[in-house]
């Protein structure tokens, strides 16, 4: 069917429901079932009297109303197919039918309801109004007849409760821990930096439990512990993870050990400061002298070390005082009315100069080696070397070189064992760790003091230069190289009794070069031209053995070199033959010589012919000769403070001289014990205190109390 | 070795009463006292290293207590803590 208007537009109205035509014709029954869709879609009138429908109603009236879409739907559908088969039909539609008439058929389709609501008042004149009205009115009467009426009772119900059923359940009891915890900032730095060593203690527990079988153990130990838990504790609220908690403390748990705690280097280290520590509590009144501050005093302490401490107290004071004096004054001050009263006003009397033993550096290792030799450190003046060695040949041993601290006056810091007596030793300037030894056999070895290796750095046994006799002298010099500019540079010089003077250069290997071989010179005295010529000539060596050296203080080209046979001879570097001036006047061999470090023409040399000689570098004979006992001078040393101080270590006492006060007697005199022989010393450039060598190992420090005159440093000695 | 020298040097030291190696347990390494005496020293001063190492700590958090020395009117005790052990001397320093 198709519509057309005036204008011949298609205005077919298209059908609301367009079915596939290709579709299966859907049953009734399907349409039943998918009414409310079909409702929606077509036209559905929902029937509805009054509101409380139902919804079988609803269905009732959907049902009544879907037979008319059924219909309807038949047409629809016989209309789509009649339209699918207009479609067909219209293909075949020739110019012929265009011309047919056809007939048009215009009906009304059926109504379709699209609202309907249906009123709920009735028109009186309708026929259901008396019966809607009759039905009314038994309402009204109902109404009432309510209130009274048997026919309505008001009744409450009660609901029926349910019998109720208690049901009983048990479960374990929850444990309730309170924790609470102190933080403090060290914990919240640990754990911040936990992180950081987390992952290194991880890798080491992890470590330590792969190599070692872990012992278990139980956690009743760790209780047991009075704050290592809280300890633990802490580490482990600092550790995120439990993982690495129990890793670091099963890492903890393999050092538990004893033997890897006393194994640690840590302890080691520990054990160290403890000894020093006890060291300084053992010394403190004599640490304290030596570096002349005031001593105090223990409260608890026992009188006599009271009075002793005391004394040296007032000591220290007279001293201090005497000091001041003589700053103002240049020469003697010895007896001066000033001072006197100033004295007077601590102690009655004048207390006469003396030496006061602090403590001496011995071990039981150094118990039986005779010191012969000892050296500051350059850089640090509580470092001592101390080489132990006879002069002896019959009573050679092997030898030590030790190096002492002040801090432990009661074991070496360092022990070198020698194959040879030790017979000189010296510090290094330069590279301040390098000690240099010579032994008795006349190697030379260089030890490296940083290191606690026994082992030489460097050693002179390979060299062919080396020396055949014992080195009895050696010691770093610095030398202006005239050549080379102003640089100083650092040599090594030997002298031994092989009669050469050596200088010795520090590189791969130890090698020597030869400085000054000496020769030996024959005395000035008269000899008759056949004999004495021919004696001269049978002589062993050409050479006489070399004792000591001392380089010039100012001019480091000069040296003065002492020998066996008594002579001194001014020697020059440049000269290798030659020597400078001989100074004779000693009988004995020259132990040792030394220039005065103040009044740089003297010098002063100690011999075995028990005498000490003053020397002007430019006079040949002597100037001054001391000899106070008959025991030989082993060694000398001038004070660093005073030009007029020298200390001599005579066999068996020290002595101290001081030039200004007398030329005859020493000032101080020390007696030694009978058993023991001093056989150097050395004075302190820190302190006023001496350190003196005896043959039984033993190094004693001394303090020199009263000595006047400390601290006077011009002098003019005119004679 | 030298650890077993230095120990024995400083126990045979004048003055020295006694010389103590704890471990971190409490229990004794290394003692020259009895027993009783030494876990009595060993729990309180334990207890008085960690109080001071906390107050050190607490103060500067980077620093750390390395010696702790105590001077009493008869004798003076010194420790060196550290995380695994306690090393405690305790000496009359009266000669």
């Amino acid at each position: 069917l198709q519509v057309f208007d005036d204008e011949g537009k298609d205005v077919t109205p298209h059908p609301l429901f367009h079915s596939d035509p290709k579709a299966v014709v859907p049953r009734q029954g399907k349409l039943l079932a998918s009414s409310a869709h079909f409702g929606g879609t077509g036209s559905g009138t929902y029937g509805s009297s009054s509101t409380s429908i139902s919804n079988t109603s609803t269905t009732e009236s959907i049902l009544d109303e879907t037979v008319e879409p059924g219909s309807r739907r038949d047409t629809t559908v016989s209309l789509s197919d009649v339209q699918g088969r207009q479609e067909e039909i219209e293909e075949l539609l020739t110019k012929d039918d265009l011309d047919r008439s056809v007939d048009i058929y215009l009906t009304e389709t059926e109504t379709i309801w699209i609202l309907d609501m249906p009123s709920v008042a009735v028109s009186v004149e309708s026929e259901d109004a008396g019966r809607i009205q009759e039905r009314n009115r038994i309402y009204a009467d109902i109404c009432k007849n309510r209130p009274g009426n048997d026919r309505f009772v008001e009744k409450m119900m009660q609901t029926i409760n349910g019998a109720a059923k208690n049901k009983e359940v048990q479960c374990d009891q929850i444990i309730m821990e309170d924790k609470g915890t102190t933080v403090t900032s060290w914990d919240l730095y640990n754990s911040f930096n936990v992180l950081k060593i987390k992952p290194t203690s991880k890798a080491e527990g992890s470590g330590a439990t792969a190599g070692r079988s872990s012992k278990p153990h139980t956690t009743k130990e760790h209780d047991q512990t009075m704050s290592v838990s809280s300890d633990r504790g802490s580490t482990s609220s600092s550790t995120m993870i439990s993982g690495s908690s129990v890793l670091a403390r099963n890492h903890e748990e393999e050092e538990y050990h004893s033997e890897v705690i006393l194994t640690s280097e840590k302890f080691q280290q520990d054990l160290f400061f403890m000894e020093r520590i006890l060291m300084e509590n053992i010394f403190q009144p004599k640490l304290a002298a030596y570096r002349q501050f005031p001593v105090l005093i223990d409260p608890d302490v026992t009188s006599d070390t009271s009075r002793t401490v005391a004394a040296v107290k007032e000591a220290k004071e007279k001293e201090h005082g005497k000091e001041k004096k003589d700053k103002e004054e240049q020469k003697e001050a010895f007896i001066d009315p000033s001072i006197l009263s100033d004295v007077n006003k601590i102690l009655e009397e004048i207390v006469p100069p003396s030496l006061e033993r602090l403590w001496s550096y011995a071990c039981d290792l150094t118990n039986g080696h005779s010191v012969s030799s000892m050296a500051w450190s350059k850089v640090n003046p509580d470092l001592l070397a101390v080489g132990y060695g006879a002069f002896d040949f019959k009573e050679q041993k092997k030898g030590l070189a030790c190096c002492w601290s002040l801090k432990n006056p009661m074991w070496p810091e360092r022990i070198f064992q020698c194959e040879h007596g030790v017979t000189a030793l010296d510090f290094s300037m330069a590279s301040p760790s390098l000690l240099a030894v010579g032994m008795y056999n006349g190697s030379v070895a260089i030890y490296n003091v940083r290191s606690c290796n026994d082992a030489a750095l460097l050693d002179s046994s390979e060299s062919s230069n080396k020396h055949t006799g014992p080195v009895w002298q050696l010691r770093w010099v610095e030398q202006d190289r005239s050549a080379t500019g102003d640089s100083k540079t650092e040599r090594l010089i030997c002298i031994s009794a092989d009669g050469r003077i050596t200088e010795w250069l520090v590189h791969k290997r130890l090698d020597c070069t030869d400085l000054m071989k000496i020769k030996r010179t024959e005395s000035k005295k008269k000899k008759l031209p056949d004999e004495k010529e021919r004696k001269s000539e049978a002589l062993i060596s050409q050479q006489a053995a070399g004792m000591c050296f001392d380089f010039h203080p100012k001019d480091t080209n000069f040296y003065l070199a002492g020998t066996e046979e008594g002579h001194i001879h001014k020697c020059s570097c440049s000269s290798r033959e030659q020597f400078l001036k001989t100074y004779r006047g000693h009988k004995g061999p020259v132990y040792k010589v030394a220039w005065n470090p103040f009044s740089t023409d003297m010098f002063l040399s100690c011999s075995a012919d028990w005498s000490i000689i003053l020397w002007h570098q430019d006079s040949q004979t002597p100037l001054l000769t001391f000899s106070s006992t008959t025991a030989v001078v082993h060694d000398i040393m001038w004070s660093p403070k005073s030009a007029f101080v020298f200390a001599a270590a005579k066999e068996s006492r020290v002595e101290i001289w001081d030039l200004s006060v007398s030329i005859l007697d020493p000032v101080i005199s020390y007696f030694a014990s009978p058993r023991e022989k001093f056989t150097s010393v050395l004075f302190a450039t820190n302190t006023d205190c001496l350190l003196v060598g005896d043959s039984n190992g033993e190094v004693g420090v001394f303090e020199l109390q009263n000595l006047a005159a400390l601290n006077s440093n011009k002098v003019q000695l005119t004679r | 070795a030298e650890v077993e020298e230095t120990l024995k040097r400083i126990q045979a030291h004048k003055g020295v009463i006694a010389t103590m190696v704890i471990n971190a347990e409490g229990i004794p390494v290394r003692t020259t006292l009895d027993n009783s005496t030494t876990v009595q020293y060993a729990g309180l001063l334990h207890q008085l290293t960690v109080k001071a190492r906390s107050t050190v700590r607490d103060i500067d958090p980077q620093n750390d207590l390395t010696f702790l020395r105590i001077r009493s009117k008869k004798h003076e005790i010194m420790i060196a803590p550290d995380k695994e052990y306690l090393l405690i001397v305790i000496q009359n320093p009266c000669e």
